[in-house]
């Protein structure tokens, strides 16, 4: 089917080549009796005066370039309708571009392989990329307009998945890069106790930011972008329920696991209390008990300035409210 | 409700009279569907028929189960008009669709930007900003003669330059038809990265905790896990999915 298409493309290319042969011999005539004194060559069935071998097809003349007939009101998309390199005789600007030669200008746009070698963007005028819109609209769906704001989407939708895909040119489209996928999600959309959450920290480890509050799971295992993108959702689901566990062997924490410092049955509170028991046998010459001492205001507020002085690190407002909190136990 | 993209050409440019054009457009359709069946996130197997003549082009793809979208390019010269099928499934929402163009010319990278950001605005996309990355230099230093001569050295250097346009709260739909028609002009010399961040909401299965109706369980909850696997989990398709690549 091919082949005879090709065949027939052949033979029409023929027919209109002979058909413009013959009108430009009758031209070229009428050229040739204005410049020279040539016999004319109206058969060009014979061989060439001066005995060169087969018959050569007469060149032809180029005709006027497309860009004289143009209007100036024509529609331009007609003209590039599609990517297509640059046609010098086609584009009616007087571009020129290339290393200008010494003491010129850059050479013109006849036969300027410069043009020809750089991607064009003729057939994306702004009238055709509005052309091409309207066709593309039918397609397109509304945003729904009651998530306007990042809050509002925030709030209904936590949990946000990134994935990337690549466009290039070269010997392969894929790219293994695009199977990655980020699952990144607020645990504050979901309901964890204390417990639960100081689990799932525990568990996610470096994949927690703390000041922005995000979980990132990074799934790049599979080799297929929806394979990565269901073993993270696995992944969201187990850690959640796994920290509402409470295995057995979790009693067994120690203070070194503890992710806070807490003043009960600290040695700060037993050498404070000591101090304090101490100072009062010494003045008063009684025993008092420790339950009585830990309910006194200023024991209090010492017991508030450690915990936050562990807890939050030395900083100026810290270590003022820790010095007052002393003052006022030791009555200095 | 999610349109699916039923693109034919012959609406968006004008039908070509001659051969050489169709010729083009055909080679143009071969290319590009090659492309598009390697956009792992659509993951079509495409099965590409190419009849004779200078007539029909059809790529038909298979999507996964749970879509029932299709791609169908039909004829050049058919006038029929263009089918929008909405499916049932809802639509995803993205945030954020980021897409970064990199290429070795800045001019071509201008003359892009400004189609991009005149397609979004006519389709009616946030832009939420467009701003130029700092371009990156990969130089390298060699030996300027085949044969000795340490001392005499050429350097070149190849640079890349980078153009990154952010859009804002686009739904699946609009997403797949404005990347495609973007990525369908993208000039030779240009490569694009496109980042999307998609919304989800909190699964049904993360809501509530199951231990809350069996609090006296331990070992073999580990079993009970394995029934919120997803359908299509990796553990079965590891080897059947390669062969759709």
């Amino acid at each position: 089917m091919a082949s005879h298409t090709s065949k027939a493309f052949l033979s029409l290319g023929r027919l209109n080549i002979a058909g413009l042969g013959l009108n430009n011999s009758a031209s070229r005539v009428t050229y040739a009796a204005a410049l020279s004194t040539n016999s004319p060559k109206g058969d060009k069935g014979f061989p060439q005066r001066n005995g060169r071998g087969p018959v050569r097809k007469p060149r032809r003349e180029p005709g006027e370039p497309r860009t004289e007939k143009m209007p100036l009101d024509q529609d331009w998309t007609a003209v590039y309708p599609a990517a297509a390199p640059f046609r010098p005789s086609s584009v009616p600007l007087p571009v020129r571009m290339g290393y200008p030669v010494k003491g010129g200008v850059p050479p013109e746009k006849k036969g300027n392989l410069e043009l020809i070698k750089i991607p064009n963007f003729l057939h994306l005028t702004p009238a055709a990329i509005k052309k091409h819109c309207e066709a593309l609209k039918p397609f397109c769906t509304e945003w729904p307009s009651a998530l306007d704001s990042d809050a509002k989407c925030d709030e209904l939708f936590p949990i946000k998945v990134e994935s990337t895909d690549f466009v290039s040119a070269g010997q392969s489209v894929r790219n293994p890069s695009a199977r990655i996928v980020h699952l990144k999600v607020k645990l504050s959309s979901f309901n964890l106790d204390k417990h639960a959450q100081r689990k799932m920290l525990k568990l996610v480890g470096e994949r927690y930011n703390k000041d922005t509050d995000t979980l990132t799971i990074r799934a790049d295992s599979c080799p297929l972008r929806q394979q990565n993108q269901d073993y993270a959702m696995y992944l969201l689901t187990v850690l959640y329920h796994e920290s509402w566990k409470t295995e057995a062997w979790e009693d067994e924490k120690t203070v070194a696991d503890m992710e806070e410092y807490s003043w009960e049955d600290s040695p700060s509170q037993k050498n404070m209390l000591n101090v304090l028991v101490r100072m009062k046998v010494a003045v008063e010459g009684e025993g008092e008990v420790r339950e009585q001492l830990l309910g006194i205001k200023e024991v209090q507020e010492y017991k508030d300035s450690v915990t936050r002085l562990k807890n939050e690190g030395e900083s100026e407002s810290t270590m003022l409210q820790y010095k007052e909190a002393v003052k006022k136990v030791l009555d200095l | 409700m999610r349109a699916a993209l039923d693109l034919q050409f012959s609406l968006s440019f004008t039908v070509p009279k001659n051969m050489a054009a169709s010729v083009s457009f055909r080679r143009e359709f071969c290319s590009l569907a090659r492309i598009f069946s390697g956009f792992s996130h659509l993951g079509p197997r495409a099965v590409f028929a190419c009849s004779a003549h200078r007539k029909c082009n059809i790529i038909r793809s298979h999507l996964p189960v749970i879509s029932s979208s299709s791609f169908h390019t039909g004829t050049v010269f058919l006038s029929a008009p263009s089918l929008i099928t909405v499916t049932e499934e809802p639509d995803t929402l993205l945030q954020r669709v980021s897409l970064l163009v990199k290429g070795h010319d800045q001019a071509v990278l201008d003359s892009y930007e400004f189609f991009t950001t005149m397609a979004a605005k006519e389709l009616g996309i946030n832009i939420n900003k467009v701003y130029e990355p700092p371009k990156d230099m990969e130089r390298l230093t060699v030996l300027k003669s085949v044969h000795i001569f340490k001392k005499h050295r050429v350097q070149y250097e190849m640079r890349t330059h980078y153009r990154c346009i952010e859009l804002s709260h686009l739904t699946g739909s609009t997403a797949q038809v404005f990347l495609e028609y973007v990525q369908r002009n993208l000039p030779e010399g240009l490569a694009m990265e496109v980042t999307k961040t998609a919304m989800e909401k909190v699964p049904d299965h993360i809501l509530e905790p199951m231990w809350k109706e069996n609090p006296a369980e331990d070992g073999p909850n580990d079993v009970l896990l394995l029934d919120m696997l997803p359908l299509n989990f990796p553990s079965k398709a590891v080897g059947g999915d390669l062969q759709s690549l």
